[in-house]
C-alpha cells in the first residue's frame, strides 16, 4: 500500500515535469495527414478533373504556433507524382518539397511525411510544387500564429478575429492543353476575354496608326495576362457569406483581419472593399506598419494581413478580389444583412496600353524606359489603361487641340503621368509603402555579394527566361554560407513577373532604410528595377523563380545552392534528378492544324520547344493536277527576341502542270514541279510588321525566298493571312475562329486554285 | 363587334406575353421590390436585369414592383438583382455601390430606405470630453465649421473628377450644413469671418447646387474657396489643410483652393491638368 503511493506520487511528478518541460518549451508535434486524389469538380455546369486533399477544395488549412514542430503526411492516391512546397517558410533544404530539387517525387500511393519546427509566424500558404497540379486544387493556407507572449505580438491587430483566405483561378481546360495553347500562340482566350485589339476594333476606336505601329514593332495583342479563366474562387467558393467568425456574429464597428494568400496560377487581383479603406498589416508573413489604402494588387502568390471594418449595421460589405485583366472577380460578403456592393472594376483601355508599349519597345526588342528608372510598382505604366485613374475612354479628337495645348505648358505632367497615386484620390498599395515593424538592417561590415539578372522574355513565342537562358541552359549559383546576397533585378520584357526565393525571406530596398521591408516575393513590372538582399543561412538547393506558374514551368529561374553543402539524403541520384528537373524547361509541345477545302488539305504539324523547332507544313491537293507536297524544317531559333531561325529542310512535292504553270522562278531557274525531292538550308527572319521571310538554298542551287504573315487580325475573330514566293507562287487566306478549336477558312491558292473548307487546329 | 375587338386585342396581348416568356426556358416568374423614381429608371432597372434567354424584367414605377421571369438552369434571382443594384438600383437583398447611386440622373435619386448609416468610427472621443463641458462647446463650434469644410473638401474631389452631378449633389449638401450653423455655438473670431462671409458663401454654394455646367461651378468654386480659407484661418483645425494655387485659372489671373493632402490635384482643370498648381501655405 505504501509502495504503490510512492510509486503513484512519483510517476505524478514525472507526468508533472514532463508537462512543465514541454510548455516551457512548447515543444508541440502537431500532426496533419493528407490524402492527395483525383476528383471531379463541377463550377461551371460540366464535370472536370481535379484534385482534392482531404476531400476539398483549396486543401486543408493548416495552422501551426511557432515553437510547434510540423509532422505532416502526405499520402499519395493519385496515379502521378506529387510533392508539397511550404510557401514562405523557414526549414531545413529537404523539406522544402520542390520534385527532383530538394527530394525526389512523391508517387503514387506511397506516403511521405515532411518534419521540421516552426520558427517563425504569419500568413503562408502551401502548395504542389509538381508540373501544373497547382492550377487544378493543391492549394491551400498556411497560417503561422504568434505565441501570445511574443514581444511583437500587436494589440488590436493580432487579436483580431481573423480568417485566412487562399484566392485561385478555375479554367474548364486541362491545365496541360493551356499551356500548351500559350507556346503554340494559340489566342483563344483573348477572344474569350474580348481582347484581340484587331484592326476593326483598332479603326472603330481610332488607334488604327497605334495597331499599325506595335506590328510595326512585332508585337502581338498586348494584355496584362495570358490565360481565361472561368471562374475565380475565394477558398474555393466564388460568392462566400462571412457572417460569424468562430461563432461569434460580426456586427457594426467590429473590424476582420483577412489573411489573403494568392495561390492563383497565373492571376493577379485587385483587392477593394465597399466599406471603406483597407488597412495592410503584414506582408509575406511580415509584420509591417500599418497603412490605409483603397486597393491593392497582390502578385501571384504574395500574401498579404488586412484590415477591414464593417461601418454599418445590417448590412453586408462586399469584399472584391478582380483579376488584373479585370474579366473576372470573386466577392466575400462580410456582415450580416442587405448586401453592399462595391463597383466593379472598369474594363482595361487595351490601345491605350498599346500606345504606351510602342512608345517603350525598341526595334530591337529591349524595352526603353526613357530615363523613369521605375521601381517598386510606384509608376504603373497600365494606369494609362485604367479609366478610374486617367478617365473614360475618350471620343475621338475631342479637345485634342486643347489638350496638347495643356500639356506643353505644364511639362512638370510627364514624371507623374504613370503614379497611380499622385493622379487620383485612390491610393494604390505599392512596395515603397511597406515598412517593417522591426529594423531590418544587415549588420556593418558583413560580407556582401552583387548579382544582377534581367528578366528577359519573348511573348510571341512564349520563353521565359533570366539573362535569356532558362533553368536548364543555367548553371546553379554557388553561395557561401552567411553572406548576404544583394540581387539586382531588371525586368525588360513586356510581362510583370512575381520572383519568390525558396527558405528565405529578403529585404526589398525601398527607401525605408533601417525599416526596410521583408518579403519572399517581388512583383516587378515592365522596366523596373528592384534591389533585395539575403542573408544566405540555410544550406541546401534553393530555387528562386517566377511564381507564374506558365513562365515557371518555361525555365524561368535558377537554383541557389551553397558552396561544400552535405549531399541531400532525399535525393540519392543528383544526375538524374537534374535531368527529371530540366526535362520541365526542355520539354516539347505539339501543335498541329488541317484545312478540309474544297480544293484540298492545307496543314502542319509543329513540335517545339524554348529553342528548337521541328515543323512538317503539306498542301495535299485532291488530283494530280492540283499536286501534293510538303515541306519539313528543323531549325534553332537564335537570340533573345528570338526573331531569326536557320533551318535544315526537306521538300517533296508531286504536281501535274494544270493552271498556273510556273517552272521557271524568278531567278531565271527551272524548279520541276512533278516529283521533286531537295535538301535544304535557310533562315527564317521575322521582318517588322511580323512578316516571316524565309530564304533557302536546295543542293541542286535552287534558291527560293518567300514572305508569309498568317493570322492578322482583321476583326475579333476573323484572320487573314498570305504567302507569296519566287517559284510565283502565292496565297491568300481568310479564316474566322469558331472555337479554339474550328474556323471556317476560304483561300486563293496559285497551284489549287480557290477552295472553301472546315479548319482543325489543335 | 366592339367584343370581338377586344378579345383579339387582349388575344394579341396574351400572344406577345407568352411570346417574351416563351424565349425563357424552365421560367419561374416572381415578384421582388425594386427601388426607384421614374420612367428613366425603369428602362435602367431592366435592361440591367434582362439577359437574352434567360432572365426578363418588368419593373412597375407606381408600384416599385418588378416581375421577373429567368430560367433557373441558367440563372438565379439573387444575380438578376445584383446587375440591376450595380447598374444602381437597391432591392432587399442589394445595396448598389454608392458611386453609382451619385451618378444617377438627379430625378432617378431615390430614397434609400435599406440603407443603414454608418456608424461614428471614433465612439471614444466624445465620451471623453464630457468631463469639461468648456471644450466640449468649443469642439462643437468647431465641428459644425467642420462639416461645412468637409462638404466643401468633396466638392473639390468631384471638380477634381470633373463630375458636374457630384459636385452638385455636395454642394447641396454643403447648404444644407451651412444653414444648419448654429452661430451662437462659434467662437468670437470665427463668428466674426462667419459674418462677413455668410452670404458670398451661401451664394456660391447654390451656385454650384443649380449650374448644369461645369465651367461656372468652377468660378464659384473660385470665391467659395477664398471663403473657406478666411474661416478656416481663424478655425481650429485638426489636421494641416494646404492652400493652393493654379497660376492659370481665370485667364491667367490665377485661382486658390483647399486641399487636405499635400499633393496638387487640380480642381480646376481635372484629369487634363491634374498636377498643375502649387502649395503656397499650410494651415496647422
Amino acid at each position: 500500500m505504501e509502495k504503490s503511493k510512492v510509486i503513484f506520487n512519483s510517476s505524478l511528478l514525472i507526468v508533472l515535469l514532463l508537462l512543465a518541460t514541454t510548455t516551457a518549451f512548447a515543444q508541440k508535434v502537431i500532426r496533419y495527414d493528407l490524402y492527395v486524389k483525383d476528383t471531379v469538380v463541377n463550377f461551371t455546369g460540366k464535370n472536370k478533373r481535379a484534385i482534392a486533399v482531404n476531400g476539398q477544395i483549396p486543401m486543408p488549412t493548416l495552422v501551426f504556433t511557432e515553437g510547434d514542430t510540423a509532422e505532416i503526411y502526405v499520402h499519395n492516391q493519385l496515379k502521378e507524382t506529387t510533392s508539397l512546397h511550404w510557401h514562405g517558410l523557414f526549414l531545413p533544404n529537404k523539406e522544402d518539397g520542390v520534385p527532383n530539387l530538394t527530394q525526389m517525387p512523391i508517387e503514387p500511393n506511397t506516403t511521405h511525411i515532411y518534419r521540421f519546427p516552426i520558427i517563425q509566424s504569419g500568413t503562408h500558404w502551401y502548395h504542389s510544387h509538381s508540373g501544373l497540379q497547382e492550377q487544378i486544387g493543391m492549394y491551400g493556407n498556411l497560417i503561422l500564429l504568434k505565441k501570445g507572449s511574443d514581444p511583437s505580438f500587436r494589440k488590436g491587430i493580432d487579436d483580431l478575429p481573423s480568417i485566412p483566405i487562399v484566392l485561385s483561378e478555375w479554367t474548364d481546360l486541362d491545365p496541360k492543353n493551356v499551356h500548351r495553347m500559350l507556346h503554340s500562340g494559340n489566342d483563344w482566350a483573348s477572344i474569350k476575354k474580348n481582347t484581340t485589339q484587331s484592326y476593326a476594333e483598332a479603326i472603330k476606336q481610332g488607334y488604327f496608326q497605334v495597331k499599325l505601329k506595335n506590328e510595326w514593332k512585332r508585337m502581338l495583342a498586348m494584355d496584362v495576362s495570358d490565360v481565361y479563366y472561368d471562374k475565380i474562387l475565394m477558398n474555393g467558393r466564388p460568392n462566400t457569406d462571412l457572417i460569424a467568425i468562430d461563432d461569434k456574429l460580426l456586427k457594426a464597428g467590429d473590424k476582420v483581419r483577412l489573411r489573403i494568400s494568392n495561390g492563383g496560377a497565373s492571376s493577379y487581383f485587385w483587392l477593394t472593399y465597399a466599406g471603406g479603406k483597407i488597412t495592410v498589416v503584414a506582408s509575406d508573413g511580415n509584420d509591417v506598419t500599418p497603412i490605409e489604402v483603397d486597393r491593392l494588387i497582390i502578385a501571384v502568390s504574395e500574401t498579404y494581413d488586412i484590415i477591414v471594418t464593417i461601418p454599418a449595421e445590417n448590412t453586408a460589405f462586399e469584399f472584391l478580389a478582380t483579376t488584373e485583366d479585370r474579366t473576372n472577380s470573386a466577392s466575400l460578403f462580410i456582415g450580416k444583412g442587405i448586401k453592399q456592393l462595391k463597383s466593379p472594376q472598369p474594363r482595361l483601355k487595351y490601345f491605350e496600353g498599346m500606345k504606351m508599349m510602342n512608345g517603350m519597345m525598341k526595334m530591337n526588342g529591349d524595352l526603353d524606359d526613357m530615363g523613369m528608372q521605375m521601381s517598386l510598382n510606384k509608376m504603373d505604366m497600365n494606369v494609362v489603361m485604367y479609366p478610374e485613374i486617367t478617365g473614360a475612354l475618350k471620343k475621338k479628337n475631342r479637345d485634342k487641340k486643347d489638350d496638347t495645348k495643356m500639356t506643353m505648358k505644364h511639362s512638370d505632367r510627364s514624371e507623374n503621368q504613370y503614379n497611380s497615386n499622385a493622379l487620383s484620390d485612390i491610393i494604390t498599395l505599392n512596395y515603397a509603402l511597406l515598412k517593417s515593424t522591426t529594423k531590418t538592417t544587415i549588420p556593418a561590415d558583413s560580407p556582401i555579394r552583387e548579382l544582377r539578372f534581367t528578366l528577359t522574355g519573348n511573348m510571341n513565342r512564349y520563353v521565359w527566361s533570366l539573362d535569356n537562358k532558362v533553368i536548364s541552359e543555367a548553371d546553379k549559383i554557388l553561395v557561401k554560407k552567411g553572406e548576404y546576397i544583394k540581387i539586382i533585378l531588371y525586368n525588360n520584357s513586356m510581362m510583370r513577373h512575381p520572383m519568390h526565393l525558396h527558405g528565405h525571406d529578403f529585404r526589398i530596398l525601398n527607401g525605408q532604410n533601417d525599416y526596410a521591408p521583408l518579403k519572399n516575393v517581388i512583383d516587378i513590372m515592365p522596366m523596373e528595377t528592384d534591389t533585395i538582399v539575403f542573408n544566405a543561412n540555410v544550406e541546401g538547393d534553393w530555387f528562386f523563380h517566377c511564381h507564374i506558374l506558365y513562365h515557371m514551368m518555361s525555365g524561368m529561374g535558377r537554383v541557389f545552392t551553397y558552396e561544400n553543402q552535405a549531399p541531400n539524403p532525399l535525393i540519392p541520384n543528383p544526375q538524374l534528378a537534374q535531368r527529371k528537373l530540366f526535362a520541365d524547361d526542355r520539354k516539347f509541345h505539339f501543335m498541329a492544324d488541317n484545312d478540309f477545302a474544297s480544293n484540298g488539305n492545307d496543314g502542319l504539324a509543329m513540335f517545339q520547344n524554348t529553342r528548337w523547332s521541328m515543323g512538317t507544313e503539306w498542301r495535299l491537293g485532291y488530283n494530280d493536277m492540283h499536286g501534293y507536297e510538303t515541306e519539313t524544317h528543323i531549325g534553332r531559333y537564335i537570340g533573345k527576341m528570338q526573331w531569326l531561325m536557320p533551318f535544315i529542310g526537306f521538300d517533296w512535292r508531286y504536281r501535274k502542270m494544270g493552271i498556273d504553270e510556273q517552272e521557271k522562278n524568278l531567278f531565271g531557274q527551272i524548279n520541276k514541279k512533278d516529283n521533286r525531292s531537295a535538301v535544304s538550308l535557310g533562315v527564317v527572319y521575322t521582318l517588322p510588321m511580323l512578316v516571316n521571310f524565309q530564304a533557302e538554298v536546295y543542293h541542286d542551287a535552287i534558291v527560293r525566298l518567300s514572305l508569309t504573315r498568317k493570322d492578322i487580325p482583321i476583326s475579333k475573330r476573323m484572320r487573314a493571312g498570305f504567302m507569296l514566293n519566287t517559284d510565283k507562287e502565292y496565297m491568300a487566306e481568310l479564316r474566322y475562329i469558331i472555337n479554339k478549336n474550328i474556323g471556317v477558312r476560304t483561300h486563293y491558292d496559285s497551284d489549287m486554285g480557290f477552295g472553301v473548307g472546315l479548319s482543325l487546329n489543335y | 363587334m366592339n367584343l370581338l375587338l377586344n378579345t383579339s386585342t387582349s388575344l394579341i396581348f396574351l400572344f406577345t406575353v407568352s411570346v417574351c416568356t416563351a424565349q425563357i426556358k424552365n421560367a419561374q416568374t416572381e415578384s421582388v421590390k425594386i427601388y426607384g423614381n421614374c420612367g428613366m429608371c425603369e428602362t435602367t432597372i431592366e435592361n440591367a436585369g434582362n439577359l437574352k434567354k434567360s432572365a426578363q424584367v418588368d419593373w412597375n414605377k407606381d408600384t416599385k414592383m418588378a416581375t421577373l421571369t429567368y430560367d433557373t438552369s441558367k440563372t438565379n434571382r439573387a444575380e438578376i438583382l445584383k446587375r440591376i443594384a450595380l447598374a444602381g438600383y437597391d432591392s432587399d437583398q442589394f445595396l448598389a455601390p454608392d458611386d453609382v447611386y451619385t451618378k444617377l440622373p438627379k430625378c432617378c435619386q431615390y430614397d434609400r430606405v435599406n440603407k443603414t448609416a454608418t456608424i461614428q468610427s471614433e465612439p471614444k472621443a466624445p465620451h471623453a470630453m464630457e468631463h469639461h463641458p468648456t471644450t466640449h462647446e468649443k469642439e462643437q463650434g468647431t465641428n459644425q465649421l467642420k462639416m461645412v469644410f468637409d462638404n466643401y473638401f468633396s466638392i473639390k474631389d468631384a471638380l477634381i473628377q470633373s463630375d458636374q452631378k457630384l459636385a452638385s449633389s455636395g454642394a447641396e449638401e454643403l447648404r444644407s450644413t451651412i444653414n444648419a450653423v448654429k452661430m451662437e455655438k462659434l467662437a468670437t473670431d470665427e463668428h466674426t469671418v462667419w459674418m462677413k462671409v455668410m452670404r458670398s458663401l451661401k451664394a456660391n454654394t447654390d451656385l454650384i447646387a443649380t449650374s448644369s455646367s461645369i465651367e461656372k461651378q468652377r468660378q464659384a468654386f473660385m470665391i467659395l474657396s477664398s471663403n473657406m480659407y478666411d474661416l478656416m484661418k481663424v478655425s481650429q483645425q485638426t489636421a494641416p489643410v494646404y492652400y493652393q494655387h493654379c497660376p492659370m485659372y481665370n485667364d491667367g489671373k490665377g485661382a486658390n483652393w483647399l486641399s487636405k493632402e499635400n499633393a496638387i490635384k487640380n480642381p480646376y482643370y481635372g484629369e487634363k491638368m491634374l498636377s498643375c498648381g502649387k502649395t503656397t501655405e499650410t494651415i496647422k
